[in-house]
């Protein structure tokens, strides 16, 4: 104690004489007596007034410095020009043009986006008159076009007209949305759920809501799109792990946590973000052994089964369901309405706090206009359709099966995704000699924990190996793939990427969607006519 | 699409004088469309209802909302219109839902006057005290708030577990970062995400609930009132349950399903796409245009795929563009000039964001001087037209209408149809080559959902109806049949010349065949009924307000009107005591951090569908309101309340209003 009050007097010393200092320095200054005296009697007045006004002048000030600062933020890199020099360089400046140009190849892929006339689901018909077996909608459980769904629909709209025409904050909140979110809840069995109108916005805003600058995630390199959004806007340190490798994800989790004892850093909000089935390659996160590896290093899980929702599990729960896991163990839980109930929107399952928390948080939840009153009611009928008939599942799961039989052993496809995977990803595969020697990912993600010795930096999301493949080429062999299958009569799709944009440049595959919509007999025709097509563009190439 | 003749029995909708409830002329449209309906189904002949939407129509709704529920006092005027109809007029709407206003004297014309400059209303300073009261009062909450906090987490730390760490994990939201929420929005939290249900038209169904946990949780009490919905975004009216636009959505879930199943650039991609972005490209006067399913996320995902390192992202943060073009214009020269910071680099490209209408202060962008700076310093304009597109102009196309330019001259208009259209979503207009960058580089075509068929029905019947339609008959391979059953028809561009002036009607081609719209909306009578209704109440509630000596923000023809509080403590009473009264009036409520600290205010959002009595009703009960809160701080020429209810079609034409 002694010893701290020892350190301490130089510093009383100082400070008493400064203000000695400052108080005869003060009192030399023309008309200072007046100020203090008008001071001291005001105060004794009336001490309220004397706050009041220390009150205003800190506020002067600083709307004072505030406009100062607004104006000489051109620093030192200023030079100065006279007017005329100025419009000079004004006439001169020419801009580029607001949008380059699209390229022949840009021009050809607008052109080959195919048009559904009519309504989209198992059998659509396209601009060119043709029907065609659909291998390509998020329809997984056949939903698209049910009756009971129209028709709840269309008596929503009569009692609730369209649009909600506002925000949930300003009278935009919905009986139907609350029901819809209630569902959502009962349905995963968490406490609450909440409702974005876009499903691509929900995560991407569900991630900013929580993390902050300073805060820590952990996540996998093969996260979609949505989620490098999110990662982006939230300016939090993130650190990578390989693509569904849960032992990598172990080795940096510990590399964090011996980091942070050594430099006994504050302990800050700490998550980690990945799929439950991936949008880029079908592939299925291990749910048990990442709630494992969460618990243990208290981390909190952030899940997006946008994918995985709706189409894995007995009843279409997600992977909650298929693993067996409470879907409380996983703290924000998002998954697409759009997708997974053939709807519209997306979700963040969890907590009450969680909940609450976005409800004043989540941008993408407070500014737009919530769902129409007709697209929820449509999810919310999706849901008891699922709870009531399992069967759909079972012939969803029936569908892949039949479809993986028929393409698993090609010789020119390779695939990433789960065997249970409503989503296939087909990837080309070229004999090694004529080709940069592309890796195949393992199929399964038991196999995939990597078996290079050196692991990949986290603080990058590119890994150490980066899978070698020629995107041009191969998006031209799979578009190719891509219509002579349509000339079949299968609708099929490339998975639809923006390169470049992406954090890590993205194999490009066919991916297939497996709806319950269509029979046995049919999902083996279409992925017959997807083996023949592969067998004639691709092998044509492997000759 | 088909155009039905008209109802060569019109008196069906007439109101019978000698009927015993001879004031609910909704009640009697109802009726009698149930009745229409009903022999629809027994293979009747002509009505209004679209021939083929007939199976699905069972489930009316007039009905619904006029007869099964428990109508309160039938004389409060929400259920009823005040003044009784005559017989003469002829009401198809619900009148809860689109209210009953046959006056044709409350009518306006949004539009600019040329040569005129543009000006805003001055925006006055309320008194000193009132800015240091409410300097004091959230001082006051601050304190208080930090005292509870210090307190509770000494005596009941239970409720402040999940904002402490514990057990290893950091708190989600930690006490400091909710510091404003728990403490200072808590308090006025009944005011904000009520429950309600219903259409958000004129009049809205408020869920009742109370809190006994301060608003820490909200219980429903299971009953409902109906209020005056002067809050919903549903300026031109669309947002029915009932009408020609429900009617086409009803037809197009029958034929589409509610759902297109994946992302545009995948196999998302319907043909009412296609037909719906081409309709919205001539509403826009512009040459392309696309939709995407979110309108908050239009932005967001379409802007990184037009500028990159070395483009220069001008937006309005200080939200008063119109009064700042002198630090707008010198900006430029020192952008221009300079270049990149360090590199001296000139920029690749400029581009400026404004809002045309912006939401929270109702101020318009000053269009015509922001384009002359846009032809000296060569940027490019993008317009987020929000709340101005279908709310502005005489042609309701928006701010470049209401000025009465070339659209053309801007380069990227925004817009989203939550608000006018009663829809969902958003768009972007542009020349083809902008629109063809988008389509291959942005996030939305390639990442989100494409837009739902019911919503581009909605977005198509709303945007015809403001439009008016042009029948112009089907080409020679195709017969009349087609008229009614040629869904295999590919849709084709419509390039008719005659149809691409600007602002013109909508070709009958250019809508599905399917859609079937009654004459009213066919002649555009309809859609210039609801614009020049809409203009007529904006006008009198900015003008009458400041007639009652309130303060309040932005331009005379703007839908949304701010009422100028500045207390926060006001703000929440004011909310409640108009949400209290025998009439209950349902508005809007926003402080910081929505606004600056001290500008709380109340946001009017007005709607076609309200009735001069509606906006007297509203008037009163701010009169009242206002008096007791010492809200009517403006300095200028005073009306008593009578004065200006009996003189508001004075009061909306008058050129100047002081
Ligand atoms: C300027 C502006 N842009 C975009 C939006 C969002 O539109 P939406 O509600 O359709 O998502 C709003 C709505 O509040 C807005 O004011």
């Amino acid at each position: 104690m002694s010893a701290t009050t020892s350190s301490l007097e130089p510093l009383f010393t100082i400070l008493s004489y400064s203000y000695a200092t400052l108080e005869t320095n003060f009192y030399k200054l023309p008309g200072s007596s007046v100020v203090a005296r008008y001071v001291k009697s005001s105060h004794q007045n009336d001490p309220g007034r004397t706050l009041l006004e220390v009150f205003l002048i800190i506020f002067a000030i600083r709307t004072l410095l505030q406009s100062r600062t607004r104006a000489d933020n051109s620093g030192k890199h200023f030079i100065s020009f006279d007017e005329k020099e100025i419009d000079e360089l004004v006439d001169e400046w020419t801009p580029e043009p607001l949008a380059a140009e699209l390229s022949p190849k840009e021009q050809a892929e607008l052109a080959s986006i195919p048009v559904i006339v009519g309504p989209t689901g198992p059998k659509p018909k396209l601009s060119n008159g043709k029907t065609v077996l659909n291998l390509a909608s998020y329809n997984f459980t056949g939903l698209a076009g049910n009756e009971d769904i129209k028709q709840s629909g269309v008596e929503t709209l009569r009692k609730y007209g369209l649009g909600s025409c506002g925000p949930p904050g300003f009278y935009g909140n919905q009986d139907v949305h609350i029901q819809l979110e209630k569902d959502i809840a009962d349905f995963l069995g968490t406490e609450s759920a909440i409702l974005y109108s876009q499903a691509f916005s929900t995560i991407s805003s569900v991630i900013p809501a929580f993390c902050k600058r300073g805060d820590l995630i952990v996540a996998d390199r093969g996260v979609n799109f949505s989620i490098q959004k999110g990662l982006q806007i939230s300016r939090c340190t993130v650190r990578w792990y390989d693509h569904n490798d849960l032992n990598s994800l172990e080795q940096v989790l510990e590399a964090i946590e011996k980091e942070r004892q050594k430099k006994r850093s504050p302990l800050t909000r700490r998550f980690i973000v990945t799929e439950g089935i991936f949008d880029h390659d079908g592939a299925m996160s291990d749910l048990p052994k990442l709630i494992e590896l969460k618990l243990k290093f208290k981390y909190r899980l952030i899940l997006d089964e946008s994918i995985s929702f709706g189409s894995v599990g007995r009843t279409g729960r997600g992977l909650t369901e298929l693993y067996n896991v409470p879907a409380d163990q996983v703290d924000m839980l998002v998954g697409s309405v759009a997708n997974g109930l053939a709807s519209a929107g997306g979700f963040c399952a969890g907590t009450n706090i969680v909940v609450n928390h976005q409800r004043i948080n989540g941008t993408s939840f407070v500014f737009s206009a919530a769902m129409p009153a007709l697209l929820t009611v449509a999810a919310s009928e999706g849901i008891s359709i699922l709870r009531n008939t399992p069967s759909i599942l079972s012939t969803l799961q029936e569908n892949i099966r039949a479809v993986r039989v028929i393409l698993d052993r090609v010789d020119c496809i390779s695939i990433p995704s789960h065997p249970a995977s409503a989503t296939i990803h087909l990837h080309v595969k070229l004999p090694s000699p004529m080709h940069l020697s592309p890796r195949v990912p393992p199929p399964s993600p038991s196999l995939s924990s990597s078996s290079s010795g050196k692991p990949s930096n986290p603080l990058s999301p590119t890994p150490r190996e980066a899978p070698q493949f020629d995107a041009e080429l191969e998006e031209k062999l799979l578009q190719d793939v891509v219509e002579e299958a349509l000339a079949q009569g299968v609708l099929i799709t490339r998975a639809k990427r923006l390169r470049g944009q992406e954090l890590n440049d993205i194999r490009p595959s066919i991916r297939l969607a497996i709806s319950a919509a269509l029979n046995k007999k049919d999902c083996e025709k279409a992925a017959n006519v997807v083996k023949a097509a592969f067998v004639k563009i691709v092998g044509r190439q492997r000759r | 699409m088909a155009i039905n003749p008209a109802s060569p029995t019109p008196s069906m909708f007439r109101k019978k004088p000698s009927s015993a409830m001879s004031t609910a002329a909704s009640y009697l449209s109802a009726v009698s469309k149930a009745d229409a309906r009903a022999r629809g189904l027994n293979g009747g002949s002509t009505t209004s209802t679209p021939a083929l939407s007939l199976s699905s129509s069972v489930t009316s709704s007039s009905e619904d909302t006029v007869l099964h529920e428990d109508i309160g006092d039938s004389a409060d005027g929400l259920y009823y219109p005040s003044v009784p109809p005559t017989s003469e007029q002829v009401f198809t709407t619900v009148h809860t839902e689109f209210g009953h206003c046959a006056n044709e004297s409350y009518r306006y014309t949004s539009r600019h006057t040329p040569g005129e400059p543009v000006k805003g209303v001055v925006e006055q300073d309320p008194p000193y005290y009132i800015l240091i009261t409410t300097y004091v009062s959230y001082l006051l909450v601050i304190c208080i708030g930090h005292l509870r906090d210090f307190i509770g987490k000494r005596f009941k730390p239970s409720a402040f577990r999940h904002l402490m760490t514990q057990d290893g994990y950091a708190a989600l939201n930690s006490d400091f970062d909710s510091f404003y929420t728990r403490r200072l929005k808590s308090r006025i939290d009944d005011c904000f995400s009520h429950p309600v249900t219903g259409v958000p038209g004129r009049t809205i169904l408020l869920l009742d609930r109370y809190s006994t946990d301060h608003n820490v949780t909200f219980q429903p009490t299971g009953t409902r009132t109906r209020g005056l919905n002067i809050s919903s975004y549903n300026y031109l009216g669309f947002a029915q349950g009932d009408g020609p636009c429900a009617d086409a959505v009803e037809e197009s879930v029958a034929r589409y399903g509610v759902s297109a199943c994946s992302t545009r650039r995948e196999v998302g991609t319907l043909d009412l796409h296609l037909q719906a972005e081409a309709l919205v490209a001539r509403f826009m006067g512009m040459e392309s245009a696309l939709i995407s399913s979110m309108g908050f996320a239009t932005n967001s995902t379409i802007i990184p795929a037009l500028v990159s390192k070395g483009c220069l992202v001008i937006s309005d943060e200080f939200n008063h563009a119109s009064i700042r073009y002198g630090a707008l214009e010198s900006l430029l020269r020192e952008v221009i000039s300079q270049g990149q910071p360090k590199t001296h680099r000139p920029w690749k490209k400029i581009l400026i964001i404004v809002e045309g209408l912006y939401s929270m202060e109702g101020t318009l962008v000053n269009l015509p001087a922001l384009l002359e700076l846009k032809k000296k310093y060569k940027f490019y304009l993008f317009v987020d037209e929000a709340h101005s597109v279908g709310a502005m102009g005489p042609h309701g196309r928006g701010v470049a209408d209401y000025f009465d330019v070339n659209p053309r001259s801007i380069d990227i208009l925004m817009g989203t149809f939550t608000k006018s259209f009663g829809a969902a979503g958003g768009y972007i207009a542009g020349n083809k080559a902008l629109i063809e960058r988008l389509r291959i580089s942005s996030h939305y075509s390639a990442y989100t959902e494409a837009m739902a068929p019911p919503v581009l029905t909605q977005v198509m019947a709303s945007m015809a109806s403001i439009m008016g339609v042009t029948i112009i008959p089907e080409t020679k391979n195709s017969s009349s049949l087609s008229l009614l059953h040629s869904s295999n028809a590919i849709p084709v561009p419509v390039t008719n010349l005659e149809a691409t002036a600007y602002p013109g009607t909508a070709p009958s081609t250019a809508l599905p065949n399917w859609v079937s719209l009654p004459p009213s909306l066919c002649d555009g009578s309809d859609g210039r009924m609801r614009l020049r209704r809409l203009a007529f109440n904006s006008r009198y509630l900015n003008r009458a307000l400041r007639k009652l000596g309130f303060i309040t923000y932005g331009h005379d023809d703007s839908p949304v009107v701010p009422l100028l509080v500045f207390h926060p403590g006001k703000m929440a009473v004011f909310s409640r005591m108009m949400r209290t009264r025998a009439i209950p009036i349902v508005i809007v409520v926003v402080a910081y951090p929505a606004t600056p600290l001290v500008t709380s205010r109340v946001r009017f959002c007005l709607s076609a569908s309200h009735t001069k009595e509606d906006i007297d009703l509203v008037l009163k009960a701010c009169d009242e309101i206002g008096e007791l809160l010492d809200l009517k701080q403006a300095v200028g020429e005073r009306w008593p309340l009578e004065e200006i209810t009996k003189r508001a079609v004075e009061l909306v034409s008058m050129k100047e209003c002081p």
